[in-house]
């Protein structure tokens, strides 16, 4: 927050002051022309003095008795004094005169004409006037700060709850920490990009597998800081736990904080089709700002005992989905694809629980979830023990069979144009193979093969009757 | 029964270890997934073929910006090659756009006061 601010501040008066110092400099320029003037001016006065000491002693000496008339007569005369000797040709040896002359009646005749060119404000005499991009580069310079400090930051959180939870995960799996190489070479979180850390573990009883998602924001990215200042978001942690298949059984349940559970129950294609209600948690004592879907209550009362209510409700602000499921495929398919086939479905508990940052140090919020992976582990314990009763049993079954029949239905066109598809593809390679091959007679006997196969189709289908003989 | 060697109340099976499988980078994005490198660095090339063919140095300055921004969001197995040419590309159109009129960029509001 601080360094925000200090990022604001830093622009800002760089926005204002150039702005400023650029109207002086304009304001120097528009009177530039004018200090020329005044120099001459200046200039003048003192030549004129300059010019006639002579005079102003006379002045000052007939100051008494004369008029002007007489001081002027007498500067007159003083003047034609002077000049004489300069009209005189016979006092300069060597000298042009009609050159001289030429050349001067030339300049009357014709006045030069001066144009002025326009000569580019060169960087390193006017560099004032780059301050536009300055500005960019102090930009540029700001958003990289940003992005060193906003990475080390990133890393820190990872690191820190990695520290924090290690000795749990260790306990419950054998295998904690996978880079997905032939050769596991860096066992441990791994680095998907500057915000996103993702670490596997695998190894234990009824579950294959726990993928962790640590998704951070965007630290590193100045943009992305700036909109998250505008819409505040929360770093969270995504837990997907692969189950057995025979240690689960056949539902679908989901506890979220309202605004998760809207966009879950739209995005989700398992909720969508098996959960279409969501209904308030009040009966199971959970804090009102959460919603339940669930496929059947009795999973609900179930799976939602005591020890996890009090969890929840103690972690209220951190815990923001809790998703138990069969038929897990991820997001829905977007409208315009379409399938021949179900998409294929994972027995899946996923957890999404925020990170609480602010306010407190790094390792004290790590503390703080500590006891959250707990709950995972509890919850998973509990799913592998629970089985539904008879009646629910037939009616999950009954529910994934509907499903699945409507499902086909509405692909029915769709399965029997790509069947047809191949069919014809099928046929087109035999028929480009028999007429590769180079004998005569082979390609001869299929044509035949392929002439009564088609008259037999085209002929009506006769059933044929066998009547006994009396 | 109970022959397994390990300790029952011990929920480790190392015999039981599934090995991790990145999920396949599909041509289609997945719904979750964050398009921002990719789209920054179209906008970056956009921007800086704008800067040098038409001259404008804001055009540069903002492909360089895109870079930036596409670099920061870029994955860890992302092809650096591709953000690396997209960053020369932004500098080569900002350098090119000094040379060629070394004036200093007008803000957009000095035309509108005029």
């Amino acid at each position: 927050m601080k360094k925000i601010l200090l990022i604001f501040v830093l622009l800002g008066t760089l926005l204002l002051l150039n702005p400023v110092t650029c109207r002086e400099d304009i304001e120097d320029n528009e009177f530039a022309e004018f200090e020329d003037f005044e120099e001459d001016e200046e200039e003048q006065p003192i030549r004129d003095t300059q010019d006639t000491p002579g005079g102003s002693r006379g002045r000052i000496i007939d100051q008494d008795d004369e008029g002007n008339e007489d001081d002027d007569v007498e500067d007159a005369i003083v003047e034609d004094d002077d000049n004489e000797h300069l009209q005189d040709e016979e006092e300069f040896e060597g000298f042009d005169t009609d050159h001289v002359r030429g050349s001067g009646r030339m300049d009357d005749r014709e006045s030069p004409k001066i144009t002025i060119t326009k000569v580019p404000l060169h960087f390193r005499t006017n560099w004032d006037s780059f301050y536009l991009e300055m500005l960019m580069i102090a930009g540029l310079v700001v958003y990289s700060i940003n992005f060193f400090t906003g990475k080390s930051k990133n890393n820190k959180l990872a690191t820190a709850w990695f520290n924090t939870h290690r000795s749990l995960l260790e306990e419950n799996f054998s295998l904690v920490g996978d880079d997905g190489k032939m050769e596991n070479e860096n066992p441990g979180l791994m680095k998907d990009s500057e915000n996103m850390y993702t670490l596997w573990c695998s190894g234990r009883t009824c579950c294959e597998g726990m993928l962790v998602e640590l998704k951070f924001l965007k630290r590193q990215d100045l943009v992305a800081v700036i909109a998250q200042l505008m819409r505040p978001s929360h770093d969270q942690v995504h837990i997907k736990i692969d189950m057995n298949k025979e240690d689960m059984d056949s539902f679908v349940l989901c506890v979220a904080t309202k605004k998760t559970a809207l966009r879950l129950s739209r995005d989700m294609a398992d909720l969508s089709v098996y959960c279409p209600e969501r209904r308030s948690v009040d009966k199971y004592g959970l804090p009102s700002n959460f919603n339940l879907m669930v496929e059947m209550g009795e999973v609900a009362s179930a799976l939602l005992d005591s020890r996890v209510v009090t969890m929840i409700n103690k972690y209220a602000d951190l815990v923001d989905y809790i998703h138990f499921s069969d038929q897990f495929s991820g997001p829905k398919q977007p409208e315009d694809t379409t399938l021949t086939k179900l998409p294929e479905t994972k027995k899946v508990l996923l957890f999404g629980f925020n990170i609480p940052v602010k306010g407190r140090s790094v390792n004290e919020a790590m503390e703080q979830m500590r006891p959250l992976l707990q709950l995972v582990f509890y919850c998973m314990e509990k799913v592998k023990r629970f089985r539904l009763s008879k009646e629910a049993k037939n009616k999950a079954e009954k529910n994934r069979l509907r499903v699945e029949e409507a499902f086909l239905k509405t692909t029915h066109a769709a399965r029997a144009e790509a069947a047809a598809a191949r069919r014809e593809e099928k046929k087109r390679q035999e028929k480009e193979r028999i007429l590769m091959e180079d004998d005569p007679d082979k390609q001869r006997k299929w044509e035949d093969r392929e002439l009564k196969r088609q008259m037999k189709k085209k002929a009506p289908k006769m059933k044929q009757l066998k009547v006994k003989a009396m | 029964m109970h022959g397994n060697a390990s300790n029952s109340s011990d929920p480790r099976r190392p015999d039981k270890e599934h090995r991790y499988r990145p999920p396949v980078p599909t041509t289609q994005a997945a719904p979750g997934e964050d398009l921002t490198p990719d789209f920054m660095n179209i906008l970056g090339m956009i921007f800086s073929m704008c800067g040098l063919m038409m001259r404008l140095k804001w055009c540069a300055w903002v492909a360089l910006y895109c870079s930036c921004i596409s670099f920061a969001n870029s994955r860890v197995n992302d092809d650096t090659k591709q953000i690396l040419s997209s960053f020369m590309l932004s500098i080569s159109a900002v350098v090119m756009s000094y040379l060629q009129n070394p004036q200093p960029m007008s803000p957009p509001w000095a035309s509108v006061l005029q």
